[in-house]
C-alpha cells in the first residue's frame, strides 16, 4: 500500500491547475526531483486551455483537444495531483493551508495560481441568475447546451474574453448585440480610444453594438428569452452573457495578512511578502512602473512564464516578471493576448 | 449498451451503519432486476473499533466471484477507508463526509490519497442527518442518497427498503431515516448536477418469481427446513453458527426439535441418533469442529447410519483464522477418520446450489444409509446473492430409504449383501425386524465379526454401495467449446464462480479455454472427469487451499501432471488471479 | 431589588417553582462571561444580546426591545447604523460554523415591531444635584437618561438646532430615517431633562458659568472640526469636507457637485458621503482609498450596498495634490505599496515614487475624520489655553467637570459613545451622591431545555432586505435603503442564535468517562483533560487535552467551543451534563446603595 511521505519532507504545494500552475509545477519538478510535489485544484477538470474554449463552443475544435495534459503526464513526473478539492484558507505563519473537507496540509513552499473568476459588477448582481459567465470547461459546455435552442445573444461588459466569444458566435450564425462597457476590460484599464477602436470592429463583423453604458434590467420570459432594457432601449434575445472581467479566485486570503486588489499583490520576483509564498498567472498583480498602475497579466503565454517565474523564485533565484508575447497597445502597456490580434 | 458491473463498498467503523447501509443498496439495486453478489466483512465489536467492509458486485449478469477493485466506495469513516482506497479502479467514485467535526491532517485525509481520476463526492453526512433527523446517527443514509443520487437510482427502489429495513424499530425512526436518505439525495443533486454518473440502466420488469437476497447459510437452512429436517444437533461455530440460530427460531415452528450439545462430539452423535431412529438430523460445524466429529463419522458409516454434516470451512489448520475463508478440508471430509471410512462428500458452488444440495444430502444420506458432507466455506456461507426464491423440489421430503419386504422378518438380515451394496433397512421398532446395529465389523445380520473374508466382503460392500451413489449424485458441469482446448480449468466450492468468470474472459479473447464445475467430490464421476481432461492440452485445478486437494484426489486421471494455483490468502480468489495464470499458461500477454 | 436586561424569570405555570436564581459578582464569573458571550463582551455597552435574541424569537417584541435599552438607549438607531463588534465576535461566524447572527438587524426587528409606549423609568425620586451635559449626541444622550433616572436634575445644551448630533448631522436618512431617531430621542428627553438648542459652549455660555450653576458639567460635544489632508489645493471651491456636506445635507442645502466626484477617505463618512453624491445626482462616484477593501472598517453591507448603487472603489492610492485654477478640476494622486504591518495591526503602506497620475472631477469630498473642538478655558487646562483631556479618565483634572464619548476618545463609533455616556452617568452619580445605583453582575438559573434545535445551525443567514433595483433608490434620496425584516425572517434568524449564555458542564462525580458524548459532539468542544488551569480569581483559562487514556482526570466541555447544540446533553447516559444560564445583568440599587 502507498505510503504518505513523512511529513518533515520538502513540500511545494500549487493551488492551481491552469497554464500558470502545471508550468510552476513542471518547473519545480525538473529543478528538484526529490521533493514532494502537490497541485492542487477547485475544479473538477484535467488541465485544460482555456484560450481555446471559444472554439470549443464554435465547433471547430473536439472537446479532447482543449485537454492540455493526460493523467500520466503527473504521474509520470510524481505530482500528486487533487482535481475537485478547495483551499479554503491559508495560515503563513504556521505554513499550513485548509481544504473545504476540513483537511490540514502542510507547506514549505506555496505558489498561488488561482487565476480569475469572472466577475459581476454589484449592480448587475440582482440579476445574476440570469447571466451566464464564460470561463471554465463546465461554463463552455453550459453555452454549447444552450445556443442549441437559441439565435441571438447579448453580450454584456465587452472583456478579452468576450471577443473571443463573440468570433464563435458569429460562427455559429447567431444574431449579436453587445453592450461595451468602459470597466469591462478589467483588470487592464484602458484609454477611450482602445474602447472605441473595438467598438468599430465589432461593428463590422456584423456586430450590433449599443452605445449605452449600462445595462438597466434583465427579465426572464422563459427559459430561453430574456428581456433586456439597457439605458433607453428595449429588446429581447435568448441568451445574456456578462463578460465583465476576472476577479481574482482569492476571497479565501482575505484576513491571511496579503494584499489582495485586482489580484495577489506581488513584488517584481511575484513574491507575496510572505517567505516561500508566490503568486502566478492572471492572479498576481505587480506595479509596473511603466504604467504607473498595478498590473495583472492576461493570458496563456504569461500564464505559463510567470508560473516558470515563480517556481524559480521559489527554490532561491531572483528573476524578474515581465510581460511578453504577442501584444496590442493598450494605455502605453503591451496587453499579450492572441484572441485580440485575430479580431 | 455495455452491461453494467460495478461493486460498491460501504466501508466505516463498527456502530456507523456499516453493514445496514450494504444492506439497503443491495436490497434496492436488486429491486430494479440487477444481480447482486455481496460480502461483508466485520469485526467481533459492536462498536468502537474493527472495520467494516460490505462489498456487493452489482450488475446486469449474474455473478459468482468478486474481484479485488472496487468502482465506488462510500466511506462512513475515513481512517478506516484509507486502506480501500489501493483497491479503487482508475475511474472510481469515492462518497466521503466533508465536514468531520474536528481538522485532520493530510496524512490521515482520504481526499489526500486517491488518484485525480477518482470523482470525489464530499458530502457534509453529520450536518444533513443533524439537519434532517436531529442527531447524526443517520449518516449512513444521507450517504446513501448521495450514492442513489449520483449513479440515478430512482428513489422508489430505496425507500421501501429503509422502511422494511426499520420498521421494527418504529415509525419515527423510519420516518427519520428517510428524511436523511432524501437531504442525501437533494444536496447531491444539487451539488453534484454536473458530475452525475451515466444512470444506471435498470432492466425492464418482467414477470417471475420473487427475487430475495440470500446467504449460503440461509440457504442451507432452509434447504434443510424443507426437506423435512426434524432433529438439529449443534455446536456454535464460525461460520456455521448463523444456520443453527436461524434454525433455533424456525425449526421448532415447524414441529421440529434442536438442541445446543456441550461439544461437537455430542452434536454428531445426536445427528445418528436421530437419522438412526428414522428422522432427518443434521449438524453444522467448521474444520475444527469436524476434526472432532470424525470417529463418529466413521461409526455412520460402519454402521450404515445416516447423517447430514455440513463442514462451512474457514482459514486453518486448528483454530486458523476463524473468519477467512479457505477450501481445506476437502481431505479431512473425505478420509478423515480411522479406517477405510469414505463418504459422501457434496460441495455446492453458490447460493441456489447451498438449497439444492442441502436438500439432496437427505435424501442421499436416508437412501444410501451414510453420512453426507456437504462442504462450504466462508465466502459462501456469508455472502449474499440475490436470487429467485428457491423452491423445493416435489420430492423433498420424500422417504428415499430403501425398506425390507414385509415377508422377510424373521431371516431379516440388516447388512445384507446386494449388488447395489445398499442392505435393506428396517428402523427401530419396526415390528418383527430385529438386528444389530454396531461400529464393529458384523455380519450381514449385524453380530460382531473380525474372520478375514467377512471383513473384506463387508469393506467391498460398503464401497460398491458408494459407487452406486454416483447415479445419484450431481454430474461435473462442462463449459467449454466444442472439440479440444488448449487448457481445462477445474474448480469446485465457491471458487468454481471465479474460475467460471477467468474462463469466460479467455474465451472472450478467443483462447481456447473450458471449464469444469464439480459437485460431488466423493464418490466422483471418474468417466466423466476422465473425458473432459482428455480433450484438453493442459489441465489447471484452481483451489483455496495450499497442496491442492482436489488436484490430490482427481489428479490422477489426466494423462500429464496437473497444474495447480493454490491460494490461501483467506480471501476469495480473484477471477482475474485465474485468468493471468491462463494467460501464463498459454503464453500470452495481458494487453 | 429589579433585574433589568434579563430574560425574566416569570412563572407561566404557578404550579411549577422555577429554580432559583443566584447572582454573582465573582471576577471569576466575569471572566467567563468575557470569553463565552463573545457578542456581549464585544459590545461596548454590555448589551444582553442572547436574550433579547431569545425573546424576538418567542414574538416579545416589546421585551426585546427593553432588554436592548437598558444597555443600549437608542435601539432602533442602532439597530440600523451600529457598526456591530458583536457580529464579528459571534460564535456562529467562526470558520467551518457559516456566518455570523445578524445581530444588528434583529435589533432593529424588536424595534420595528414593538407596540407598548415606552415610559420613562425613575430608580431613585428627584434629588437636589443638577448637572449640565454639553452635547445631544449619543453619549450625551446616554448619560443624560441615565442620571435623569436616578433622580439628578439633567440640564442638556446642543449647540445645533436639534439634537442627534452625528446621528443627525452625519449620517443620512436613507441609512436611518429621521422619525425613528426623534421618537428615541423624545423617549429620552421624556423623563423631564431640559433641552436647550442652539446653545454653544464659548459664544453663548462659558464653561465656567456651568460649573457655576450646576452640581457638575458632562462635555460630551463630540468631534465636529474635520481633518485636513494637508495637500495644496485643498482650500479651492469645489473641495468639501465629509462632515461639512453632510449638515448642509441635513439642513436641506443639498451641494452642486457636478457629474464627476472624487470622495478621499476610508470611513462611514466616505461611504455616507459617496451615496449622498449620487443622490445628489452626479453619475460618477468614486472612493479613492489609500489601502486596499480588505482594510475598509465600515461594514460588508456598506461597501456591497454602495457598489451595488454604481460607486466605484479605487484603492493603493493617496493624494498628492489637487488641482485647478479658480475651482477643483482634479486630483493628482501617487500609486501605494503595501509594507507589512504596524503595531497596531493595521496594514502600513507607502507612497511608490514616480507614479503620479491624474484623475479629473467636478468636485473632491475629504472625509478623513474629524478632531474635537477646543473649549477655551481660562484659569485652567494646558499652555494653549485649552482643557486638558487625557482619553483615559473620565473625569478631568478639573474638579466636577467630565468628558465622555467622542469628545474624550476621539472619533469612535456611536455605541462606543453610548457606552461611554453612560459610564461617565454612573461615575457622576456615585461622585455627587456617594452611592452606587446600577451594577454588573452575572445571574445564574439552571435550566433543562437547551432552547433550540440542532437543525436551525445550517440555517442560512437572513439577509437585510433593500430597495430594489438600486437605479430606485435614487428616486427619492431619502427613501431608506434597507427596508427591514419580516416577523419571519426575524425569527429565522434568531434561530440562528446558539444561545452562548447557556452554559453546559459535565457533573464530574457522576460522570462514567463512557464517551458518548464526545462522539456526537460537532466540533473539538468536549475534550478528555489532563489538567484544568485557572487564573488567579479561580476562572478556567486552560484545559491540558490528553490522548493517553491513563492520564486522563476528567471529561471536559469547552465551553469557548460550544456551539451549545444539545447533543451532548441528549446522549448522555447517566445525565450529569447541567444547562445553566449565566447573563451578564445590570441590577439596579433603587435609591442606591451605599457600595457593591
Amino acid at each position: 500500500m502507498k505510503k504518505v511521505r513523512a511529513m518533515h519532507d520538502e513540500h511545494f504545494v500549487i493551488i492551481g491547475n491552469g497554464p500558470a500552475g502545471n508550468q510552476a509545477a513542471l518547473t519545480l519538478r525538473q529543478k528538484v526531483p526529490e521533493a514532494r510535489i502537490t497541485m492542487i485544484s477547485a475544479e473538477h477538470e484535467r488541465f485544460y486551455r482555456p484560450h481555446l474554449l471559444p472554439d470549443f463552443v464554435a465547433g471547430t475544435i473536439p472537446e479532447n483537444e482543449v485537454y492540455a495534459a493526460a493523467l500520466e503526464h503527473y504521474r509520470t513526473h510524481r505530482i500528486k495531483l487533487r482535481l475537485g478539492q478547495r483551499v479554503v484558507a491559508v495560515d503563513f505563519s504556521k505554513r499550513n493551508l485548509l481544504l473545504e473537507h476540513k483537511e490540514t496540509v502542510r507547506f514549505s513552499g506555496l505558489i498561488l495560481a488561482v487565476g480569475g473568476k469572472p466577475r459581476i459588477p454589484e449592480p448587475l448582481l440582482v440579476f445574476r441568475d440570469l447571466l451566464l459567465t464564460f470561463k471554465t470547461f463546465s461554463d463552455a459546455r453550459k453555452w454549447i447546451e444552450r445556443l442549441h435552442r437559441v439565435d441571438s445573444v447579448l453580450i454584456v461588459g465587452g472583456d478579452l474574453t468576450s471577443l473571443a466569444v463573440t468570433k464563435a458566435l458569429l460562427r455559429l450564425g447567431k444574431e449579436v448585440r453587445f453592450v461595451l462597457n468602459e470597466d469591462a476590460f478589467r483588470p487592464v484599464r484602458c484609454k477611450p480610444e482602445v474602447f472605441q477602436e473595438a467598438a468599430h470592429r465589432l461593428s463590422l463583423q456584423g456586430v450590433k453594438v449599443l452605445e449605452g453604458r449600462k445595462l438597466r434590467s434583465v427579465t426572464r420570459i422563459n427559459e430561453d428569452l430574456f428581456e433586456v432594457t439597457a439605458d433607453r432601449e428595449r429588446f429581447r434575445v435568448g441568451l445574456v452573457g456578462a463578460f465583465f472581467g476576472l476577479v481574482p479566485h482569492v476571497r479565501f486570503l482575505a484576513r491571511s495578512g496579503l494584499t489582495i486588489e485586482r489580484g495577489v499583490l506581488v513584488d517584481e520576483t511575484l513574491n507575496t511578502g510572505f517567505e516561500g509564498v508566490y503568486a502566478a498567472g492572471d492572479c498576481a498583480q505587480v506595479y509596473h512602473t511603466h504604467i504607473r498602475d498595478y498590473w495583472v497579466s492576461i493570458g496563456h503565454d504569461n500564464a505559463v512564464s510567470l508560473g516558470r517565474i515563480a517556481a524559480l523564485n521559489l527554490l532561491g533565484e531572483k528573476m524578474k516578471a515581465e510581460p511578453k508575447g504577442e501584444t496590442i497597445l493598450c494605455d502605453d502597456v503591451r496587453v499579450n493576448t492572441s484572441w485580440w490580434r485575430d479580431f | 449498451m455495455p452491461k453494467l458491473d460495478i461493486t460498491v463498498e460501504v466501508c466505516g467503523m463498527a456502530g456507523d451503519g456499516t453493514i445496514a447501509a450494504g444492506g439497503l443498496i443491495n436490497e434496492g439495486m436488486s429491486r430494479g432486476g440487477l444481480s447482486v453478489l455481496a460480502f461483508d466483512s466485520y469485526p467481533a465489536e459492536i462498536r468502537g473499533f474493527g472495520r467494516c467492509v460490505t462489498r456487493s458486485r452489482i450488475g446486469h449478469e449474474r455473478r459468482t466471484a468478486l474481484e479485488e477493485h472496487t468502482h465506488v466506495l462510500i466511506s462512513l469513516n475515513d481512517e478506516q477507508s484509507l486502506s480501500r482506497v489501493p483497491f479503487l479502479t482508475e475511474h472510481s467514485a469515492v462518497f466521503f463526509d466533508n465536514q468531520p467535526p474536528t481538522l485532520v491532517p493530510e496524512e490521515s485525509s482520504l481526499a489526500a490519497h486517491v488518484e485525480p481520476a477518482t470523482a470525489l463526492f464530499g458530502m457534509p453526512f453529520t450536518d444533513l442527518a443533524a439537519q434532517a433527523a436531529g442527531s447524526d446517527r443517520g449518516r449512513n443514509l444521507v450517504a446513501l442518497g448521495g450514492f442513489a443520487a449520483v449513479f440515478q437510482v430512482p428513489s422508489e427502489l430505496f425507500e421501501p427498503a429503509i422502511v422494511k429495513k426499520f420498521k421494527s424499530k418504529g415509525q419515527k425512526v423510519v420516518e427519520s431515516n428517510v428524511r436523511c436518505f432524501q437531504a442525501g439525495v437533494a444536496y447531491a443533486l444539487e451539488r453534484f448536477s454536473e458530475r452525475l454518473w451515466d444512470p444506471v440502466s435498470f432492466p425492464p420488469p418482467k414477470e417471475g418469481p420473487e427475487i430475495v437476497m440470500l446467504s449460503g447459510n440461509t440457504a442451507i437452512a432452509e434447504g434443510a427446513l424443507d426437506a423435512g429436517l426434524h432433529l438439529y444437533f449443534g455446536y456454535p461455530i464460525t461460520p456455521a453458527t448463523p444456520i443453527m440460530e436461524y434454525l433455533a427460531k424456525r425449526l421448532p415452528e415447524r414441529g421440529g426439535r434442536l438442541m445446543q450439545m456441550e461439544d461437537e462430539i455430542a452434536s454428531i452423535g445426536g445427528v445418528l441418533g436421530g437419522f438412526f431412529a428414522g428422522k432427518r438430523s443434521m449438524t453444522a460445524t467448521s474444520g475444527p469442529g469436524f476434526a472432532l466429529m470424525t470417529e463418529l463419522i466413521t461409526h455412520g458409516v460402519m454402521s450404515e447410519t445416516p447423517a447430514v454434516i455440513i463442514n462451512a470451512q474457514r482459514g486453518g489448520p486448528a483454530t486458523g483464522l476463524p473468519t477467512k475463508t479457505e477450501q481445506s478440508d476437502l481431505h479431512a471430509a473425505v478420509f478423515g477418520g480411522p479406517g477405510d471410512s469414505a463418504r459422501i462428500v457434496i460441495a455446492p458452488t453458490d447460493v441456489p446450489e447451498c438449497y439444492h444440495l442441502t436438500i439432496k444430502s437427505f435424501q442421499l444420506a436416508e437412501k444410501y444409509q451414510i453420512p453426507v458432507i456437504v462442504l462450504t466455506d466462508f465466502f459462501l456461507d456469508n455472502r449474499v446473492e440475490s436470487v429467485p426464491l428457491p423452491v423445493a423440489e416435489d420430492d423433498a421430503r420424500k422417504d428415499m430409504t430403501v425398506y425390507p419386504d414385509p415377508d422377510a422378518k424373521e431371516r431379516y438380515r440388516r447388512f445384507k449383501i446386494t449388488e447395489s451394496g445398499i442392505s435393506p433397512r428396517a428402523l427401530p421398532g419396526m415390528e418383527g425386524y430385529i438386528f444389530a446395529a454396531t461400529g464393529l465389523e458384523h455380519t450381514e445380520k449385524g453380530l460382531p465379526d473380525y474372520t478375514p473374508e467377512n471383513h473384506s466382503k463387508m469393506t467391498e460392500k460398503r464401497y460398491r454401495k458408494l459407487r452406486s451413489a454416483l447415479e445419484d449424485l450431481p454430474s461435473p458441469v462442462e463449459h467449454t467449446p466444442r472439440g479440444r482446448v488448449d487448457l481445462g480449468v477445474i474448480g469446485w466450492g465457491s471458487n468454481f464462480g471465479s474460475v467460471h468468470e477467468a474462463v469466460n474472459r479467455a474465451c472472450e479473447r478467443g483462447l481456447k479455454v473450458g471449464a469444469l464445475k464439480l459437485t460431488a467430490i466423493y464418490p466422483y464421476h471418474e468417466d466423466a472427469i476422465r473425458d473432459f481432461m482428455s480433450r484438453c492440452d493442459e489441465i489447471l485445478i484452481a483451489e483455496l487451499n495450499f497442496e491442492g486437494q482436489l488436484a490430490n484426489l482427481v489428479g490422477h486421471l489426466h494423462r500429464k501432471e496437473v497444474l495447480r494455483l493454490n491460494r490461501v490468502t483467506g480471501l476469495p480468489m480473484p477471477p482475474s488471479v485465474i485468468y493471468k495464470k491462463i494467460l501464463e499458461i498459454l503464453g500470452e500477454t495481458d494487453s | 431589588m429589579k433585574t433589568k436586561g434579563a430574560y425574566p424569570a416569570e412563572n407561566k405555570d404557578a404550579t411549577v417553582e422555577a429554580p432559583a436564581v443566584a447572582y454573582s459578582t465573582d471576577a471569576a464569573d466575569a471572566y467567563y462571561m468575557d470569553v463565552n458571550v463573545p457578542c456581549q463582551s464585544g459590545c461596548p455597552a454590555g448589551t444582553n444580546i442572547p436574550a433579547y435574541i431569545r425573546c424576538l424569537f418567542e414574538h416579545r417584541y416589546d421585551e426585546s426591545y427593553q432588554i436592548n435599552r437598558t444597555a443600549n438607549i437608542l435601539p432602533g438607531v442602532l439597530g440600523r447604523i451600529c457598526s456591530r463588534p458583536c457580529e464579528d465576535r459571534c460564535r456562529h461566524g467562526e470558520l467551518e460554523l457559516g456566518r455570523p447572527v445578524n445581530i444588528c438587524h434583529i435589533k432593529r426587528a424588536a424595534s420595528d415591531f414593538r407596540r407598548a409606549p415606552l415610559n420613562p423609568e425613575r430608580i431613585s425620586p428627584s434629588m437636589e444635584k443638577t448637572i449640565a451635559i454639553v452635547g445631544a449626541g449619543p453619549a450625551g444622550l446616554a448619560a443624560a437618561h441615565d442620571l435623569a433616572a436616578v433622580g439628578i436634575k439633567v440640564t442638556l445644551l446642543e449647540a445645533f438646532d436639534e439634537p442627534g448630533g452625528m446621528l443627525k448631522y452625519g449620517i443620512p436618512r436613507f441609512r436611518l430615517p429621521r422619525d425613528v431617531l426623534k421618537a428615541e430621542i423624545d423617549a429620552i428627553l421624556e423623563m423631564g431633562i431640559k433641552l436647550k438648542t442652539g446653545c454653544r459652549v464659548g459664544p453663548d455660555v462659558s464653561l465656567q458659568e456651568l460649573l457655576d450653576q450646576h452640581d457638575a458639567v458632562l462635555l460630551a460635544a463630540g468631534c465636529y472640526v474635520p481633518r485636513d489632508l494637508g495637500i495644496p489645493g485643498e482650500k479651492l471651491p469645489g473641495v468639501l469636507t465629509g462632515l461639512n456636506m453632510m449638515m448642509d445635507l441635513e439642513a436641506r442645502r443639498l451641494p452642486e457637485l457636478g457629474e464627476r466626484v472624487l470622495v478621499l477617505g476610508a470611513g462611514f463618512t466616505a461611504f455616507d458621503c459617496a451615496r449622498t453624491a449620487l443622490r445628489s445626482g452626479a453619475e460618477d462616484v468614486a472612493i479613492c482609498i489609500r489601502r486596499t477593501e480588505e482594510d475598509f472598517t465600515v461594514t460588508e453591507d456598506e461597501i456591497f450596498q454602495a457598489k451595488k448603487e454604481g460607486i466605484r472603489i479605487l484603492p493603493l492610492m493617496t493624494s498628492s495634490r489637487i488641482l485647478g485654477r479658480d475651482r477643483a478640476e482634479g486630483v493628482e494622486f501617487l500609486r501605494t505599496r503595501p509594507v507589512g504591518f504596524g503595531p497596531d495591526g493595521r496594514r502600513r503602506i507607502e507612497a511608490i515614487e514616480g507614479s503620479e497620475f491624474v484623475l479629473p472631477a467636478d468636485s473632491i469630498v475629504v472625509a478623513v475624520g474629524q478632531k474635537p473642538a477646543p473649549f477655551p478655558f481660562p484659569g485652567g487646562g494646558n499652555s494653549d489655553g485649552r482643557l486638558e483631556v487625557s482619553p483615559e479618565q473620565i473625569q478631568t483634572s478639573i474638579s466636577r467637570l467630565y468628558v465622555a464619548g467622542d469628545y474624550r476618545t476621539g472619533p469612535s463609533t456611536v455605541i462606543e459613545a453610548i457606552a461611554d455616556g453612560r459610564e461617565a452617568a454612573e461615575r457622576i452619580a456615585e461622585s455627587l451622591t456617594g452611592r452606587i445605583f446600577r451594577q454588573t453582575c452575572v445571574r445564574q438559573q439552571d435550566t433543562k431545555a437547551t432552547d433550540r434545535e440542532r437543525s436551525w445551525d445550517y440555517l442560512p443567514r437572513q439577509e437585510m432586505p433593500t430597495v430594489e433595483p438600486a437605479g430606485a433608490r435614487l428616486e427619492d434620496g431619502a427613501v431608506e435603503v434597507e427596508t427591514g425584516f419580516s416577523r419571519e425572517q426575524a425569527s429565522e434568524e434568531a434561530k440562528r442564535c446558539y444561545l452562548c449564555y447557556l452554559h453546559y458542564e459535565i457533573d464530574l462525580n457522576r460522570c462514567i468517562y463512557c464517551r458518548y458524548c464526545i462522539d456526537v459532539a460537532p466540533r473539538d468542544c468536549i475534550k478528555l483533560v489532563s489538567r484544568i488551569h485557572l487564573n488567579d480569581d479561580g476562572a478556567v483559562v486552560g484545559l491540558e487535552e490528553t490522548a493517553n487514556w491513563r492520564e486522563v482526570n476528567a471529561v471536559v466541555i469547552d465551553n469557548s467551543r460550544c456551539i451549545r447544540c444539545g447533543e451532548c446533553v441528549r446522549v448522555c447516559p447517566v445525565d450529569c451534563i447541567s444547562v445553566t444560564r449565566v447573563e451578564r445583568v445590570e441590577r439596579i440599587h433603587e435609591k442606591g446603595a451605599s457600595h457593591a
